[in-house]
This record gives C-alpha cells, sequence and structure tokens, in this order.
C-alpha cells in the first residue's frame, strides 16, 4: 500500500512538473532599416554611351527581420535608330512592394540579403517615331513616313530574386534579377512602345533585366528576434527530467 | 556569404540570366511587306481551284511582273501602296484579262525593334472589269504581314 503512495505522489509530481520542463530559447538583436538604394548601370552605360539615361532608385523600410515595404521610382531617356526608322521615349515610373529576405536572421545578421521582391509599376512616357520608311524592295516603291509624339501609361508586375551584402557599415551593395510581366499599356496592338520606362522592351508581355544597387541603411529600431524556439522536453522518468533542465540552461 | 543563399535560388538565377543573354535577338527575320492573299474558286460553287496560268502586274508598272505566267497557282500575293487609298492589278487567269481595283486605308504597325514599322491596310472596296472573273468576296478586310486569305476570287 505504501509503494503504491509513493508511485502516486512520484506520478502527480511528474505530470505538475512537465509544464515547466523546457528548453530555453535563443534570442537575436537584428536591426530594422530604411534603405535608399541607388542603380548604377543605368548612369554608368551613360557615361559610356552617351545615348540612353537610365537613372532608378528606392527607399525601403523593414517591417521585420524578413519583410520590408519598398517605393522605387526612375527617370528614363531613351533613344534608338536604324537604317529604316527612328524612335524617341522618355519617361518616369514607379514601383511598390515588398521584399522578402529568405536567409535566417542567424545568418543575414541584419547585414545581409538574399530573397525576392515582389512590385506593380507605374509608367508613364511618351514616344514618337520622327522618321521611317517601309521596305526598299516594296513594288510600289519606299514610302516614308513619322508619327507624332504620343503619351501612355503602362501597368506591370515585377518579380526580382537578388543578393545583397554589407560592404562597409551601413552601405551594402548587390544584384537584382528582374522579371517583368506587362499588364497593360494604353498603345494598342499597332504601335506597343519599343522601351517602357521600368519595364523594358515592350514589344513583348515579359522582359528582364540586370540591376545593380548602392544602399544606405540607416538603422531605426532593433528587435528581438527568437532565432530557436522553446522546445517542450517529454520525459521518462523524474530523475532525467532534472538533467535535461540543467542542460536546457544557457549561459 | 556565398554560403548562406539557398542552392534552389542560385540555380534560378542563373537560369534567369542565361535565358535573359540567349533570348536577345539582332537582326530581323519577320515579314515587313503586307499582302491581300488572293485565292481562287470556281464561279458558282464553292470549292477552290487551281489557275493552269497567271500573270499579274499592276497598273502603271507593266515592266515589273508579280506573276509571269506562273503554272498552277492557288494563291497569289498582291501588294497594297501605302502611298495611296487605291491601287489596281490587271490579272490575265487563262488568257483571259481582268483589271482588279482595290480601295482601302493603310495605319503603321511595328513589327519589330528588329524590323521596324510596316503599313497595314483595311480593305473598303473593290471594282473588277473584265470577262474572266465572275466576282471576288472579302474573306478578312485586314491585311497585314500573318499571311491569312483576305478575298476569293471566283472564276
Amino acid at each position: 500500500m505504501r509503494r503504491t503512495y509513493v508511485y502516486f505522489i512520484s506520478l502527480l509530481f511528474l505530470i505538475i512538473s512537465i509544464p515547466h520542463q523546457v528548453n530555453a530559447q535563443d534570442t537575436l538583436l537584428i536591426p530594422l532599416k530604411i534603405k535608399v538604394g541607388l542603380e548604377v548601370t543605368g548612369p554608368v552605360i551613360y557615361m559610356i554611351e552617351k545615348n540612353n539615361l537610365s537613372v532608378e532608385g528606392f527607399i525601403s523600410a523593414d517591417l521585420n527581420e524578413k519583410a520590408a515595404v519598398i517605393l522605387g521610382g526612375g527617370f528614363l531617356d531613351y533613344k534608338y535608330s536604324q537604317y529604316n526608322y527612328e524612335y524617341l521615349n522618355k519617361g518616369i515610373f514607379m514601383r511598390a512592394g515588398m521584399d522578402f529576405n529568405l536567409l535566417k536572421p542567424e545568418k543575414s545578421k541584419g547585414r545581409y540579403w538574399a530573397g525576392v521582391g515582389l512590385r506593380y509599376g507605374l509608367s508613364r512616357f511618351s514616344s514618337e517615331y520622327p522618321t521611317f520608311r517601309t521596305d526598299s524592295s516594296s513594288y510600289w516603291g519606299t514610302v516614308s513616313s513619322s508619327i507624332a509624339q504620343k503619351t501612355d501609361w503602362a501597368h506591370f508586375l515585377e518579380i526580382t530574386p537578388g543578393v545583397r551584402t554589407e560592404l562597409f557599415r551601413n552601405f551594402t551593395m548587390g544584384w537584382t534579377i528582374s522579371l517583368r510581366m506587362l499588364l497593360y499599356t494604353g498603345t494598342g496592338k499597332d504601335m506597343k512602345p519599343i522601351s517602357i520606362p521600368g519595364f523594358g522592351t515592350g514589344t513583348k508581355r515579359v522582359s528582364g533585366g540586370i540591376s545593380y544597387f548602392f544602399v544606405w541603411n540607416i538603422p531605426y529600431k532593433k528587435i528581438k528576434v527568437i532565432t530557436k524556439k522553446e522546445v517542450p522536453v517529454v520525459q521518462e522518468e523524474t530523475k532525467t527530467t532534472v538533467g535535461q533542465q540543467g542542460a536546457g540552461i544557457r549561459q | 556569404m556565398r554560403k548562406y543563399i539557398p542552392r534552389i535560388l542560385h540555380i534560378i538565377m542563373s537560369s534567369l540570366i542565361l535565358g535573359i543573354v540567349s533570348c536577345t535577338p539582332q537582326s530581323c527575320f519577320e515579314d515587313t511587306t503586307s499582302f491581300v492573299n488572293a485565292t481562287f474558286y470556281k464561279a458558282g460553287s464553292n470549292t477552290a481551284t487551281i489557275a493552269d496560268s497567271i500573270t499579274v502586274f499592276g497598273i502603271g508598272k507593266e515592266s515589273y511582273k508579280l506573276y509571269n505566267k506562273a503554272l498552277k497557282v492557288s494563291v497569289i500575293q498582291l501588294p497594297l501602296d501605302a502611298s495611296s487609298e487605291t491601287c489596281g492589278f490587271v490579272m490575265k487567269i487563262n488568257n483571259l484579262t481582268d483589271t482588279l481595283k482595290l480601295t482601302y486605308s493603310s495605319y503603321p504597325h511595328l513589327i519589330s525593334k528588329e524590323c521596324g514599322v510596316a503599313f497595314f491596310f483595311t480593305l473598303e472596296s473593290y471594282s473588277i472589269s473584265g470577262t474572266a472573273v465572275d466576282t471576288i468576296l472579302f474573306r478578312n478586310k485586314n491585311i497585314t504581314t500573318f499571311h491569312e486569305e483576305n478575298i476569293r476570287i471566283f472564276y
């Protein structure tokens, strides 16, 4: 009978103590930042070729260690000519969306970013053909003409996987690949724009590109991120419970 | 840094770069001239037929024949004059001569960045005079570079 009481009391203690038997969690302080980025390839290409000027930048704010809201914009002055036509396009664009860091907080440490961005883009541009002419082998002879300037809007979606790494304190550099899908352009099906600011080649529904960004990071807040969650420990015996509890305490 | 990038992301990025680089065309490989595609039909029936011999040239362009005694022709392609709203063709089908005049409107169409701008047309009306052709039927009034059947010539 006494044995039964001892067994019952031991079991009672075990049941009461189970909710308190956990491994402690690991936490990490991650700085949340406001980021101001400038795309560098557009101005560099313009300095070399002196032809098409593309300027682009963004501002983003971290919501947490994984997600950030982003607003970007830019300007394009595009000129193209070949043997049978000239084309001019000038306009502005903006993109808004989210960036998601796929790295774990203990790997990114607020300094590295490897992830994907999703954006909605809006572009307003004016395009014209100062001259164009039909095929010189045409049966009725070559016809030369022009198309006057016209202003249009374009809407598109963008997905941008990429990487960024800290070069030195609060400055990061990285690249993103942009894959864009044109949703709408007001130009009609016959005179699709050769180039759309912020989108790229407007004659196709999908366009792609690579961008290199210098980013200035402004930390505005630090958050505590749990990198290892509390794990309840299921004990089989009271003796082993004591041992595991001791191992769970972090220095 | 490299070890932190998930492997799948690395593969996706590499594929995208290769795709973007490899899909950039540089030369024009598309048709840049619009034609009226005309097919031949037997008069009074809906049966396609073949002209044994055909000669076609534009009015005022007798020296530049589009078809010169071509044999066994089922489809002819007639180019329109983008500088005008009407143009005519002399057609000699199996040694019987007719004159076809087409009235149309034109509008510019961007073929591609590499090829530039071409004129597309919308057919409005026709007139035919001669002995071989019975009637003309408009099947598709949009004259483009897409090789669609536009008119049927019943003779």
